[in-house]
């Protein structure tokens, strides 16, 4: 349904985006993975015809959209990072200008803010300026905003950032009641990959502007089949410890986090006594050890060498 | 368009602070300057108006018979003493003062009571009126003789004036001493013409100079003017700021993704900016003459050409929002806004004369405030209330629809291009 060829973005000599190939087909779910600065808003904003790519290409159906955007902009809805709403209207009157300069009025048009409304569970707060929402609140009439033309494709750029759990499930609930029984395509962005693993069918991972990586869940964590993550868990961080478990025999990659440290090894690899012996020699409580088989998140840390949040 | 107009209506409306800036500040400065500065402009007397009282003493008709009388016995030619027989009849100074007194061009300044002495000085006491003009025993005779024959000591006018009501009783003053002068610097050029024994020459004593044939302007009427106008210039800094945070909370993207070309949305500010600036307008100038009586709301011949002027100063209003809206875009910095708002104005409404009228100023700044939309425009507003003749504001507002359309077209210029913005 949709796919991107070889999308190029420089600005001012600096280089955003290379090379980007992806595809979308018609009710998929996607997740586009980076961490900040990897070029994922640059590539969404491409995609969505908001930012003209340097080279490249973007097809709808088929048809390239760089130079007739007004096709892949009739059937694309696009919830951004930003609130984009007036807070001093309420969030009726929001959806009621939003539906009206996507050509809706009269009967259409209020049954497209009700449904809408309905959709992110809103219907009777609709009267309330968005200014005195909660940030969860918010974020839901933002996507409500983005479904009142009833696009084919959505475009997500991280749309649960900084909000509370309970409307973070709300919203993850409703995309993925959008995805699978409305069939509406999805393209989701997020720095939380437990959203990506429980949304996506297929993801795209992302780093200095090129996209490093792609398949199916399965199809990743295949990337690491021939290794397992032991999880240590300590009871304070020790930099001389960390220090002797990354200088392993066969250690692929190691983190240390203020919980703990990670560490990527072959499969098989007969490392628990040692790990034990050197938690002793350097006074180290251990809390508990975990041997774990690869998440995406260990994926994403074994491609990029960062964690999706850094 | 009616939804990008709506939608920023309801924004504005729902902001106090933005509201405050269009309409409380102009309609405070208006009062304050109004008050304060009512003695500036020539128009407005109401708060100098006043009332005296004048306390005839003199019998102008014995005085003229008495000043025949002496006339006749002195030994000049038979022709000189008929010429100044007859104009001592002409203009019996008495008379005189009491037609200017009370004629037109004081009538909405001074109101004149003639009183007898005992009431003069009751009315005096109880503040009732703010001066009492005493007219002696004798004055036409006296004054006569001193004005025509240059003979005696002449006679003085008896003034008593009011210590409660010390500036309309100061301007009471001004006004008799000018009227004075003006009597005794005529009759002195009427005495030399009889010297030289011009054939023609009569006293043409009294009578107020008039500047100018234009209606005068109050200090309301040319404050509510030109606040008006320097306020309207902030309706185009509020409209594109409010496209910048539109642009920072990607609704202007969201905008461009529902198929609307980036000159529609433009159009919108401009649209949007100039209806607020008429609606701004109609509001100041509703309330200003409401409260202030700055202008007459029922004279249905005055408003259309206000309205014609207003309209006009909207357009350029309009272009203004779109120039400086177009500005942020390209650059993606609100600080041009702020710049605009804090600063531009400002020198705008000094060059513009919204704070006081540029007359004294140098003549290439009036120029220059003659091409600014706010002081082109305050002078289309003046010219069409002092005259009401429509063929004159050709000038001012050929100035205001120019810049409008040289801004229009620089915006369009500026404005970015697909995938720039």
């Amino acid at each position: 349904m949709l796919e991107t060829e070889e999308l190029k973005k420089v600005f001012k000599g600096k280089v955003a985006v290379e090379g980007a190939s992806l595809y979308l087909d018609k009710g998929e779910a996607v997740g586009l993975l980076g961490p900040n600065g990897a070029g994922k808003s640059t590539t969404i904003s491409m995609i969505s015809t908001l930012l003209k790519p340097t080279s490249g290409d973007v097809r709808l159906n088929g048809k390239s959209v760089i130079q007739n955007p007004s096709e892949m902009r009739r059937v694309l809805g696009i919830v951004p990072q930003e609130i984009a709403l007036y807070p001093e209207l309420t969030a009726y009157e929001n959806l009621k200008f939003f539906g009206r300069i996507y050509g809706l009025s009269g009967k259409a048009l209020e049954s497209a803010i009700q449904q809408s409304l309905e959709l992110v569970g809103l219907a009777e707060r609709q009267k309330e300026v968005v200014k005195t929402y909660s940030g969860g609140m918010k974020r839901r009439i933002n996507i409500a905003a983005a479904m009142m033309h009833e696009p084919e494709i959505i475009i997500m750029d991280e749309p649960t950032v900084g909000i509370d759990p309970q409307s973070r499930s709300h919203i993850l609930e409703m995309v993925r009641r959008l995805n699978r029984e409305k069939g509406l395509t999805v393209l989701y962005t997020s720095h939380y990959m437990e959203e990506v693993e429980r949304l996506c069918d297929r993801v795209y991972i992302m780093d200095h502007g090129k996209i490093i990586a792609s398949g199916t869940k399965e199809e990743l964590k295949n990337i690491l089949s021939n290794e397992e993550t032991i999880w240590i868990e300590l009871n304070r961080p020790n930099e001389a410890f960390f220090q002797e478990l990354k200088s392993f025999d066969g250690t692929r990659k190691a983190f240390e986090t203020e919980q703990g440290i990670k560490l990527i090894l072959p499969k098989g690899s007969r490392v628990l006594g040692k790990i034990f012996q050197a938690s002793e020699r350097h006074r180290v409580q251990i809390v508990n050890v975990n041997v774990q088989t690869p998440s995406l998140e260990d994926v994403f840390l074994h491609l990029t060498g960062r964690k999706l949040r850094d | 368009m009616y939804a990008f107009l709506k939608k920023d209506i309801l924004v504005l409306v729902r902001n106090r602070t933005e509201l405050a800036v269009l309409l409380a500040m102009p309609f405070l400065l208006i009062a304050i300057l109004g008050f304060a500065l009512s003695g500036l402009l020539s128009g407005n007397s109401e708060a100098l108006s006043m009332e005296v009282a004048i306390v005839q003493e003199d019998d102008e008709q014995q005085g003229l018979t008495r000043f025949a009388e002496a006339l006749e016995k002195s030994e000049m030619p038979a022709a000189e003493k008929r010429r100044l027989r007859e104009a001592a009849e002409a203009t019996s100074p008495a008379t005189l003062l009491q037609e200017i007194l009370k004629g037109e061009s004081l009538s909405s300044l001074v109101k004149v009571h003639e009183m007898d002495a005992a009431a003069a000085k009751r009315a005096l006491e109880q503040e009732e009126i703010v001066a009492t003009l005493t007219i002696p025993e004798d004055f036409t005779f006296q004054t006569l003789q001193k004005m025509l024959l240059d003979a005696g000591d002449g006679s003085e006018l008896q003034l008593m004036i009011s210590d409660q009501a010390a500036t309309q009783a100061e301007v009471f003053q001004s006004i008799l001493d000018e009227i004075v002068r003006s009597l005794n610097f005529e009759s002195a050029i009427f005495r030399i013409g009889v010297e030289a024994g011009a054939e023609e020459t009569q006293p043409q004593f009294g009578g107020v100079e008039s500047i100018s044939a234009a209606e005068p302007i109050s200090s309301f009427q040319y404050y509510t003017i030109g606040m008006a106008v320097m306020f309207a210039l902030f309706v185009s800094g509020i409209i594109s700021s409010m496209a910048y945070m539109e642009k920072k909370q990607f609704v202007f993207q969201r905008i461009l993704l529902s198929n609307h070309h980036s000159f529609i949305y433009l159009t919108g500010k401009a649209i949007s900016a100039a209806v607020i600036a008429l609606c701004q307008f109609l509001i100041l100038f509703f309330f200003s003459s409401l409260i202030f009586r700055a202008f007459e709301l029922t004279d249905l011949s005055f408003w259309p050409g206000m309205l014609l002027i207003a309209a006009s100063l909207a357009v350029c209003v309009g272009a203004l929002a779109a120039f400086l809206t177009s500005l942020m875009m390209r650059f993606n910095n609100d600080t041009i806004t702020t710049v605009f708002s804090g600063i531009v104005v400002t020198i705008f409404a000094f060059l513009g004369g919204s704070f006081t009228p540029t007359d004294n100023l140098p003549v290439f700044i009036q120029q220059l405030g003659g091409w600014t939309p706010n002081g082109a425009s305050l002078q289309a507003f003046l010219i069409w209330a002092q005259t009401q003749e429509i063929g004159l504001l050709w000038e001012p507002l050929s100035h205001v629809l120019l810049v409008a359309i040289a801004l229009l077209i620089l915006s369009l210029l500026i404005f970015p291009g697909k995938g720039e913005a």
